[in-house]
């Protein structure tokens, strides 16, 4: 059962079907787009039960070939349609296809252009999906840049007033940061061989099917001695071929033992930082996340609440995947300096939260805060950070999608974002203060909800690594009581007191069983996570254990 | 070969064809020469012939740049209207005849063997260009372009001649392998500098041609002035032949020099992508636009040259095709869009004249869409393979080598996102008034087939690439 293909071929279908549905019914459309988000949850579920815990590697393994290019005397480019999952993308799969499918549900309220929007929607789920399921890196560039296009149109579309400048400035900088992964990228396959296809290539063994470790071992010796003619080297864009340093071309561009030099510096370690500027763009990590707020506050209910529960998160796994997996020593070296960007993130993001009047302002720096722990928990190396890195980023999925559906209950009923336009709210919603406070507790790092967890661990990974200077971990601690700060002071603005609007008292009604439908598995999710966090990290740990032998 | 002949003759047909004065019976009589002359060009499909004493070579890779070139000129005359507003004044056999007779020189120009013969195609070239820019007799801006057009592109050709005089002194042949023979050879009293005068001279004289900076002044000019029709045609025929023709100069002719021209190259890629793509961002008008990021297409193009590795070839080719499919696409649907409501008498190109296309026609919305994306080389779409063959040209020479222009590249390639987003943002984004647009069945075909293609080259860039 090809099970991650359906993954992406769900949502396709149901962008399809949309399409070319007629346009008479425009309320049969949310129901396409939501049934297939829910199947596709359901399928992530079903993994998750399928999923061998104590297997370090990839499961699921779909590949075909897709591509071949031969390029005549540079040899044969191999492209593979190569989908898997280990226990990095689990989570992340888990969380996208949950958010996804509280973003169908979300986009109920969308009235205008339904046919486009749900079409846009469920290509975009496509592409998410795609993602952080693909394994060869050509396949995740392709999703990771189609997925532009779709939101681009989300908010230049169907956003706020600002929309045209916001998602061209989304657009551009990410465009940017893929260009230069679309550089390492090339550099790549320049520089790595498919062993297994090129020995059929050799006339080694008739066919794929029939090469073992031995032949495999062989290639690589020939490959090292230099005894392959060049025509007859296989390219590959394989993720797991390319984290093998024997599948590298003796003397090629990134070959770790050629240490070839560019414009006076290491090859491989500009490779890495280029790619990782390429993922910070999406993370994002200041000074790169001006376009964050931006896009954030322009950008309707649902799709802030994608944005911030998936599309961030492809940042953090494209560098675990790509940056750290294929260059490990690069990931060593600039070890200071990635977790001095995660500190200042923190930092940087709490005290501009703190300073914001617009609410969904106020939770896009927050989220640019919360993503600097991701960052932290990475650079150090350590397996407490880099478990905790992941639990941080399922955690911040759902409490940070469930932040933006609560800025969402305000809008949809005044239009209104500003903190200072309410006062006491309390008194007249009391469902949603309880929803606002578990989520804004959850995300400030309150034991017992899962934000705590993600940022203990992460912290507790800085103190222990090697590679990161002590100083690091006390100040990023000084972003929790900087988050402590705003949301407190928050939640104290906008529901104690008494009751005051700019806005008719008559509008701000509860929230309603369709909101409640979205945020109470979402705040019974993150207490759950919080509570059991073993839930999450039995699936991390041995995929990340066996990542982190490569340091 | 059977091509070039086959076209001479099929241009003279098409003016006696003039004398039934009906378009009905040209426009699909012109699209059929063409067709033919794509067929008869694949007859000699893997075969190696050399005509008239070493003047002209065909072999699979003079195919291929002709069937592009074939290609481009069969969509543009496919989306060919009319000429002119008035009856009296418009001469449609002598424009299809002119545009057949520009391409002959334009395959010369791709399979020519011998200085001469490179010469006289692109003559023959650039002549019928400067009469189809200033076909629209009336309008003072085609006349201007036109004369602005002939004036510099006669001293251009001054200047390459030249070139080719002084390589000729140098080396004492026209002859392209014995040119290479010289300069690889080694002769014992050393290289004439005059060889080295006269090369940079042919180059000067060539990257005018496929306006490359710092020669492309007179491109937004012209490329402004002229019909929208023989814009298309000029940004895509012309640079085609132009690269093909520079690459096969430059390798088969001066490798042995490549030190001297690569280092030209590499400068002109550099400058021709910062003008391009950064003057591109403050047009006001979509041909304007158009018209830069032609040059800045050029400039892409100049990468792969310059890198000089056994991919080049393809990456060439593969970035024409990429480039002229979406090019004409853009303009085709800029023609309509231009037409719709025409400001004292002239068609409307600036971006406004874009606004709220999606709801006016989502076909040619979505067409002008995919060839954006495509321009913009953004994955799934041909663009991108282009830009990814290219770039790997650039890689596979080395970084120490090919490093800044590389950066230089992918940087201008975001600025490129930026203007061609805008035509987008103003036909899916904005509103503007929403009267539809018609077009004709032909039309509609063309615009289908042009979006087939972009995306089909974008998901199996491998189908084109087992032909190269």
């Amino acid at each position: 059962m090809p099970y991650l293909s359906l993954l992406i071929i769900l949502p396709l279908l149901a962008a399809l079907l949309v399409v070319f549905l007629p346009n008479r019914n425009q309320t049969t459309f949310r129901w396409i787009a939501l049934v297939a988000s829910l199947l596709n949850f359901l399928l992530t579920l079903l993994l998750f039960f399928r999923f061998d815990k104590s297997v370090a590697g990839y499961q699921f393994v779909e590949q075909t070939d897709w591509i071949t290019l031969s390029l005549g005397p540079l040899g044969v480019v191999s492209i593979d349609y190569f989908l898997g999952l280990d226990g990095i993308s689990l989570p992340l799969v888990l969380l996208a296809g949950l958010v996804l499918a509280i973003g169908a549900i979300s986009s109920f309220e969308i009235k205008q252009k339904q046919k486009a929007y749900f079409a846009l929607y469920s290509l975009l789920s496509a592409s998410l999906m795609g993602c952080f399921v693909a394994l060869d890196l050509f396949l995740f560039f392709l999703f990771f840049e189609f997925m532009l296009l779709p939101m681009y149109f989300l908010i230049g579309l169907w956003g706020g007033e600002r929309r045209e400048y916001a998602s061209i400035k989304f657009f551009v900088y990410t465009f940017l940061g893929s260009i230069f992964i679309l550089l390492v990228m090339i550099g790549l396959y320049l520089s790595v061989a498919d062993p297994v296809e090129t020995a059929v290539a050799m006339g080694l063994v008739p066919g794929k099917e029939l090469v073992d470790a031995n032949v495999i071992a062989d290639v690589q010796n020939y490959l090292q001695e230099g005894r392959i003619e060049a025509d007859q080297i296989v390219h590959t864009f394989s993720i797991p071929y390319m984290a093998e340093p024997g599948n590298y071309l003796p003397q090629s561009l990134l070959n770790i033992a050629a240490d070839h030099v560019l414009f006076g510096q290491s090859a491989r370690m500009l490779a890495f930082v280029l790619v990782f500027l390429g993922f910070a763009v999406k993370l994002p990590v200041v000074p790169l996340h001006t376009w964050l707020p931006d896009a954030h506050v322009e950008a309707p209910t649902p799709v802030s609440v994608v944005l911030a529960g998936v599309l961030l998160k492809i940042g953090g796994y494209g560098f675990i995947r790509i940056a750290y997996g294929l260059f490990p020593d690069g990931a060593i070296v600039f070890a200071p300096w990635l977790g001095g960007l995660g500190v200042l993130s923190i930092v940087y993001g709490a005290l501009n939260a703190l300073a914001m009047n617009d609410l969904k302002r106020m939770i896009a720096y927050s989220s640019v805060s919360h993503m600097g722990f991701v960052l932290l928990g990475l650079a150090s190396l350590t397996s407490e950070g880099v478990n905790g890195a992941l639990f941080q980023m399922v955690s911040h999925g759902i409490l940070s999608a469930m932040l933006f559906l609560i800025a969402g209950v305000l809008y949809t009923r005044t239009h209104d974002r500003q903190l200072d336009s309410y006062r006491g709210l309390a008194a007249r919603m009391p469902g949603y203060v309880t929803l606002t406070a578990i989520a804004f507790f959850g995300s400030l790092g309150l034991p017992a909800l899962s934000g705590f967890i993600g940022e203990f661990f992460t912290i507790m990974g800085a103190f222990n690594s090697p590679y990161l200077p002590n100083w690091m971990a006390p100040v990023a601690t000084l972003g929790i009581v900087l988050a402590a700060g705003y949301f407190l002071w928050t939640l104290q603005r906008l529901f104690f007191g008494e009751f005051w609007s700019k806005h008719e008292a008559g509008l701000l009604t509860d929230v309603t069983p369709r909101e409640r439908l979205m945020l109470v598995p979402l705040a019974a999710l993150a207490l759950m996570l919080g509570i059991l966090p073993g839930i999450l990290l039995n699936l991390t740990q041995s995929t990340v254990g066996e990542f982190l032998k490569n340091f | 070969m059977l091509s070039i002949i086959s076209l001479s003759l099929f241009g003279i047909l098409n003016l006696f064809l003039g004398f039934l004065k009906s378009r009905r019976v040209l426009l699909p009589a012109t699209l059929l020469f063409i067709a033919l002359a794509f067929a008869a060009n694949l007859l000699d499909w893997n075969h190696q012939y050399v005509y008239f004493r070493d003047m002209l070579r065909t072999n699979n890779l003079f195919i291929n740049f002709s069937s592009i070139i074939l290609l481009t000129t069969f969509l543009t005359v496919a989306i060919s209207r009319s000429f002119g507003t008035d009856e009296e004044h418009t001469h449609p056999a002598e424009y299809y005849a002119i545009m057949l007779f520009s391409v002959v020189g334009a395959l010369m120009m791709v399979g020519f063997e011998n200085l001469i013969m490179l010469f006289i195609g692109l003559e023959i070239l650039s002549v019928s260009l400067y009469v189809l820019t200033g076909s629209d007799k009336r309008s003072l801006r085609s006349n201007e372009a036109a004369l602005k057009y002939f004036l510099m592109g006669s001293f251009a050709t001054g200047i390459f001649l030249f070139g080719i005089a002084l390589v000729y002194g140098a080396t004492g042949s026209f002859n392209l392998s014995a040119i290479g023979s010289y300069v690889s050879g080694g002769p014992t009293t050393g290289i004439s500098p005059l060889l080295y005068v006269g090369l940079l001279f042919i180059l000067a004289g060539m990257l005018f041609k496929v306006s490359a900076a710092p020669f492309h002044f007179w491109t937004p000019d012209v490329y402004d002035g002229a019909p929208t029709l023989f814009t298309a045609f000029m940004s895509t025929v012309v640079k085609t032949a132009g690269f093909a023709a520079l690459y096969r100069l430059l390798t088969v002719s001066f490798t042995g020099v490549y030190g001297l021209w690569w280092q030209v190259l590499t400068g002109v890629t550099v400058l021709t992508l910062l003008v391009g793509n950064i003057t591109a961002v403050y047009q006001s008008s979509v041909k304007r636009m158009l018209a830069y990021s032609s040059v800045s297409h050029a400039g892409y193009l100049l990468i792969a040259v310059a890198a000089k590795t056994p991919q080049s070839p393809s990456a060439i080719l593969f970035y024409s095709l990429a480039y002229s499919i979406a090019t004409i696409t853009g303009f085709a649907v800029l023609i309509l869009v231009a037409e719709q409501k025409p400001i004292e008498g002239r068609p409307d190109e600036r971006y406004e004249a874009f606004n709220g296309l999606a709801k006016r026609n989502p076909l040619l919305a979505f067409s002008l869409a995919v060839s954006m994306v495509s321009l913009a080389g953004i994955p799934l779409t041909a663009g991108f393979w282009g830009k990814f063959f290219v770039f790997s040209t650039a890689v596979d020479r080395g970084m120490t080598n090919m490093g800044m222009v590389l950066v230089v590249a992918v940087l201008m390639s975001v600025v490129g996102v930026y203007y061609y987003f805008r035509v987008i943002i103003a036909s899916y984004l904005k509103t503007g008034d929403s009267e539809p647009i018609g077009i004709r069945p032909l039309y509609r075909f063309i615009l289908v087939l042009t979006t087939a293609l972009t995306i089909g080259l974008g998901l199996f860039p491998d189908v084109v690439r087992q032909l190269f």
